[in-house]
């Protein structure tokens, strides 16, 4: 699976003071070391870039590019600030993201087109998330017949079926999973891409790493192309490189309703099987998930 | 063709909670299906009516609500008898005098007040502390040592003063009311936390309970949810009888306090709902509504 390292990130408060003092070492350490620990592509996420968003964008890519070979996954909802990003990047970059809202619609297919980029389309609308599997196929093969026919093929465009905190519900998490092993059939050619962290939003921050892991493997059996991700998670990366194979057969057995003697399991897998069957909504999610 | 009704069977099992001691004592739970379905599986006890008695003279109440308890207002023991001779199943005796942003009444009285009132009166006793969360350890564990051994069921406890209180007890032989802010995540977590030190069978949910027209369908949803989790997916961490604290949320109503007609349907269409949610106990303020309840309970047992 691609890892799109998800560290340069606007929310984030170093970030935050970094841009705002124009103060490159954070930006740069930050591109190293995700470079370093095996991500694909470096996103950026700038938020809704409301000062400055031309200067600041440029001032990010340039920076980020002075130390990494990386294509930068470009990750605002300005499109201001998204074409002058666009525009700075040296290797063909990731256009993250664009979606079936209007705004989306007018303003960022266009500029993935005009410069020929990979495009994130999430199944977002004017209407906000899609509660079920069904609309949020309605909302992607329209948007995608659009981006089609501005153009932009189903290879260049990443599906992003928006995921939700476990915490919050439950039952979206698990339909994200079955959303995305549909893809293949409703749009051949199409890639896939999410922003994985987003499932243990609300988890208190210590046990979120294996949510997170746990999740990125059950969406890559189902075929997912991509994820931004903490790639600083030592084991997430290990996990997706395959270095972990019976961590990974044991996500899927419990995905496949095995019935596992806990007594013989190690805590560390005890705690991959709850998670699994948490993410699956077999189980009702508490913060202490690992506790019962 | 032979008609078959279309029966399920589940594969959990509420918890049989039993509160009081020796005859006095009476259960709660122990069904093996969802709220009120008696076709499908056996419901082992009915659901229990409690009405409210203050440890001091209520300030707010309106005439109508008074009027039953004439006379008895000031006395909490002569008020403890009286809901029983109104029909309670039992009595749920609030310690509002400890709250330490009122009259921070000490916990020994407390404690001694509580004596007095089980004392008095041959069925079990709920207690509810203030809700201030340091305070209540202190009155509780008071209140357990005090009635050590007389099974009452005691609470709030919450997240951030579970352990104390569940441990005072467990040494004394109490059973106690778990509350969660009308989550149903937060509500599980307690349960987890609790269930590591705390029997199932010694345990009952509060989720809150919202009154009509003021949120009572977010009390509906989780009190029916905790059922399908416990009952239809076998979760044990939610296999706990639910305490539908209801009476007094109805009371602070607009509605309720316009008049006396209103008041009381305010009330009994709350403590219904929520019986039909799965509550196991409903609290209640007004004899009139408790009546109404008892005859829906026991039409159908």
């Amino acid at each position: 699976m691609i890892l799109i390292g998800e560290s340069i990130h606007i929310i984030s408060k170093n970030v935050n003071d970094a841009v705002k003092e124009r103060n490159q070492k954070v930006i740069l350490d930050l591109a190293k070391a995700q470079t370093a620990a095996g991500a694909d592509y470096i996103d950026l996420n700038l938020g809704p870039a409301k000062k400055d968003p031309e200067e600041v964008t440029q001032w990010l890519v340039n920076t980020i590019q002075q130390v990494t070979e990386l294509p930068i996954s470009v990750d605002t909802l300005n499109p201001v600030a998204m074409e002058a990003g666009l525009k700075a990047c040296k290797k063909r970059p990731l256009l993250n993201s664009a979606s079936g809202r209007t705004d989306s619609k007018e303003h960022m297919l266009p500029l993935a087109k005009k410069y020929n980029t990979n495009v994130v389309i999430s199944v977002l609308t004017d209407k906000g998330c899609p509660p079920d599997v069904d609309s949020r196929i309605e909302s992607i093969m329209e948007t995608v017949a659009l981006a089609n026919d501005m153009g932009i093929a189903n290879e260049d465009i990443w599906v992003d079926p928006i995921i939700l905190p476990v915490s919050a519900d439950q039952k979206q998490v698990r339909e994200a999973v079955e959303f995305v092993g549909m893809l293949a059939d409703l749009l051949p050619g199409v890639k896939s891409t999410v922003g994985l962290s987003n499932v243990s939003n609300g988890t208190p921050e210590e046990l979120r790493g294996i949510l997170n892991r746990t999740y990125m493997v059950m969406l890559g059996r189902n075929g997912l192309y991509s994820a931004i991700a903490d790639v600083l998670d030592t084991e997430l990366v290990r996990l997706n490189k395959g270095e972990l194979p019976k961590i990974v057969d044991l996500i899927y057995r419990t995905m496949d309703g095995e019935v596992l003697d806990m007594g013989s399991l190690s805590k560390e897998e005890q705690n991959y099987v709850k998670t699994v069957k948490v993410l699956m909504g077999e189980t009702l999610y508490s913060h202490a998930w690992l506790e019962s | 063709m032979d008609y078959k009704a279309p029966l399920e069977t589940y594969s959990g099992k509420v918890a049989e909670v039993v509160i009081g001691k020796g005859e006095k004592a009476l259960k709660i739970g122990g069904e093996n299906v969802l709220p009120l379905h008696f076709f499908e599986g056996k419901v082992e006890n009915r659901q229990l009516l409690a009405l409210e008695v203050f440890d001091s003279e209520p300030k707010t109440w309106t005439e109508w609500e008074r009027r039953p308890y004439e006379g008895v207002l000031s006395d909490p023991v002569a008020w403890a008898k009286k809901c029983i001779e109104l029909g309670a199943d039992l009595v749920c005796l609030r310690l509002v005098s400890t709250d330490p942003t009122g009259d921070n009444a000490p916990a020994d009285k407390a404690a001694a007040l509580v004596k007095q009132v089980v004392s008095a009166i041959d069925r079990p006793l709920i207690v509810y502390a203030s809700g201030d969360e340091a305070k209540d350890i202190e009155v509780l564990t008071k209140v357990a040592e005090v009635c050590s051994g007389d099974n009452l069921l005691i609470g709030p406890l919450v997240k951030e003063n579970y352990e104390p209180i569940a441990k005072a007890a467990l040494d004394n032989g109490h059973c106690v009311i778990a509350q969660s802010p009308l989550d149903i995540n937060l509500e599980k977590e307690l349960n987890v936390k609790l269930l590591k030190t705390f029997p199932r069978e010694r345990i009952v949910i509060d989720p809150l309970s919202s009154a009509l027209g003021y949120g009572m369908e977010y009390s509906f949803t989780i009190m029916e949810r905790t059922k399908h989790i416990g009952v239809m997916f076998g979760d044990n961490t939610m296999q706990m009888p639910i305490i539908a604290d209801l009476g007094s949320e109805s009371g602070k109503t607009k509605q309720a306090r316009e008049n006396e007609k209103q008041g009381l349907l305010w009330e009994s269409v709350t403590a219904m709902s929520l019986l039909l949610a799965g509550a196991n106990i409903l609290v209640l303020r007004q004899p009139e509504s408790l009546k109404l309840m008892k005859e829906v309970i026991e039409g159908h047992i």
